[in-house]
């Protein structure tokens, strides 16, 4: 069961809820499946672990990544590009727009109201039940609320993605899997892919999932970790 | 109980709120801003109060306030915000107040910039603000221990009467691990009738409390400077904590590092040991007090024949370290700062260079 997105993808969610790991471990997946994909780093409001600290390995696999002027970089200051406009008027096959967290990251998306009009968009909430305020439905649905009504977009997608870091194990995959589709089902939004650590894919059993696996390999990691290889298959 | 996974500005925030900490005053600063984000949601939750200052200055105030009523308070800052503060420090350290303060350090000096740093270090440990006080200085590895340090750090206050500074860099704030909680705190400092200006009809006293900071009696302040004095001295001989590391090996190298650089110091120690080459670890935990015995004790191995300070910054702790190894080995620095955290390969290849 492979992934089917393609067109213009928007990631949102929680802050913290992996969006970021999410987007750039997506690109990949689907460059590796021969699909040509552009990323759209627009995280606004964090400034540590950004889709910019995986820069080189996007490039490396040949994707192309939408930042802020080089010199900007590191720049307390929210940076929209003009690039970003661009890239939705004339999508690739695949356009990943790596948004902010929490309503406040999402805000920017009504600036791009223009380009986006009469689009087809698929956009995706990001869930990790391990994180405060979505280990409830309820807190889930309330962000989901929060950001479409700040990004004028509604939501019609969801992402599972279940982890401790360095600490899950495949309890916690199935258990947050569980999580992500009850809420699939009480909201009616289609689970589009929950991701699995790349460490434990092997170990894990594929029939208990009714929807595709993302492998997640780690790119924003602190200094005294290995990065892991990115696009590896399942 | 179940793990969560956390920024540690949340995990901080959280912390406090455990520990029964129902006050925070603060002013939004990269890259500890998360910690009021996160608690604008959780305060109200718990009947607290989370009220933004107008400044850092005014934060610093606000939490002296708090503070002399006998309220368990605490803020959290970067670098230039601390610096705003470092004049109320100073007041609610020469009042006795006990309160908690988070540094989350960025890049400096000036407004520097917003990746992590130990620049702060001289400020924590050696003052900051004026006249003859100290913080009670943590400093956590890891968002758990940050955790565990919050914690701690008000109990710790109120046993000393004296403020508690928790200090962390960037990514200490910034990087998210698994924690869990320890069990929640009693909700109210034990010792505040003796000196809190509760008011004397709750406290059913015929003695008002005063707190102040004015003392123009020469003798009356000199009494004051001592009473500090033995305070500080106390914490020396029961706050001193640190982590060893590899060291009942036969070292040639002894590092002495903290917090997030201590995270890289680990992993280049294991990566050496692997090629045959030992090296030691002191970690302080607490940098006021300095762990100097067991510095110098480590520093005294016949294998040792370095000691070398690893800082994200220009050679600060390096003085502490050099002042509790009392000549007996070479005293080396190795560091940077402006945002930039060594990598375990760079630190490698120093310690190779100094272990020649």
């Amino acid at each position: 069961m492979g992934i089917n997105l393609e067109g213009i993808v928007i990631i949102v969610g929680n802050y913290g809820s992996g969006k970021t790991e999410v987007s750039v471990n997506l690109a990949a997946h689907q460059k590796k499946a021969g699909i040509d994909v552009r990323v759209a780093d627009l995280d606004l409001v964090n400034s540590y672990f950004r889709t910019r600290e995986a820069r080189k390995a996007l490039e490396s696999l040949g994707i192309d990544l939408v930042l802020p002027p080089e010199q900007y970089l590191q720049a307390d200051l929210p940076i929209l590009s003009p690039r970003v406009a661009g890239m939705i008027m004339q999508p690739s096959q695949l356009t990943l727009i790596d948004a902010g967290g929490d309503d406040v990251g999402a805000t920017v998306l009504a600036a791009l109201a223009d380009p986006l009009k009469g689009k087809t968009i698929r956009m995706l909430q990001v869930v990790n039940p391990f994180r405060p305020f979505t280990d409830t439905v309820q807190g889930c649905l309330k962000i989901r609320k929060a950001i479409e009504a700040a990004s004028k977009i509604p939501i019609n997608g969801i992402i599972g993605n279940p982890n401790l870091i360095d600490e899950t194990t495949v309890d916690d995959i199935y258990t947050g899997y569980e999580f992500v589709r009850g809420l699939s089902e009480q909201c009616d939004l289609p689970l589009e892919f929950t991701t699995v650590p790349g460490e434990l894919i092997s170990t894990v059993d594929l029939h208990r999932f009714s929807c595709p696996v993302l492998p997640i390999q780690r790119q924003l990691v602190p200094p005294w970790k290995e990065i892991r290889q990115l696009g590896t298959a399942v | 109980m179940r793990k969560v996974l956390m920024k540690g500005n949340e995990a901080i925030g959280e912390a406090a709120i455990r520990a029964g900490c129902l006050n925070y005053f603060a002013y939004p600063i990269t890259p500890q801003s998360e910690v009021a984000e996160y608690l604008s949601h959780r305060m109200p939750e718990v009947g607290g109060v989370f009220l933004q200052g107008e400044s850092e200055v005014a934060v610093g105030y606000m939490i002296f306030g708090a503070s002399g009523c006998g309220e368990r308070v605490f803020t959290t800052s970067s670098s230039p915000g601390i610096s705003l503060m470092s004049e109320a420090i100073s007041y609610i350290a020469s009042a006795q107040c006990p309160a908690v303060f988070v540094n989350i350090i960025r890049g400096g000096p000036g407004l520097g910039g917003i990746l992590p740093s130990q620049g702060d270090y001289f400020q924590a440990t050696k003052g900051g603000g004026h006249g003859d006080y100290r913080l009670l200085v943590m400093a956590p590895a890891s968002v758990q221990e940050a955790v565990e340090m919050v914690m701690e750090a008000f109990p710790l206050a109120e046993k000393y009467r004296n403020p508690v500074m928790i200090l962390g860099d960037g990514l200490i704030g910034q990087m998210m691990e698994p924690v869990e909680f320890p069990e929640h705190l009693s909700s109210k400092p034990t010792n505040k009738d003796d000196w809190a200006t509760t008011g004397m009809d709750t406290r059913k006293s015929d003695k008002p409390n005063v707190v102040k900071t004015l003392f123009l009696d020469a003798k009356v302040l000199n009494n004051l400077n001592l009473t500090l004095k033995a305070k500080y001295d106390r914490m020396k001989k029961e706050e001193v904590r640190y982590e060893p590391y590899n060291i009942d090996s036969d070292y040639k190298v002894l590092i002495v590092s903290y917090g997030t650089m201590s995270r890289v110091c680990k992993t280049a120690v294991d990566n050496l040991k692997e090629e045959g080459f030992e090296v030691g670890m002191i970690r302080p935990q607490t940098l006021f007090p300095f762990p100097e015995t067991a510095i110098n004790e480590a520093a005294g191995k016949k294998s040792c024949k370095t000691v070398v300070s690893i800082e994200m910054s220009m050679g600060q702790m390096v003085e502490d370290v050099e002042r509790s190894v009392l000549g007996k080995r070479p005293v080396e620095w190795y560091g940077k700062c402006g945002g930039e955290v060594p990598t375990p390969e760079e630190v490698m290849e120093v310690l190779r260079e100094f272990g020649k």
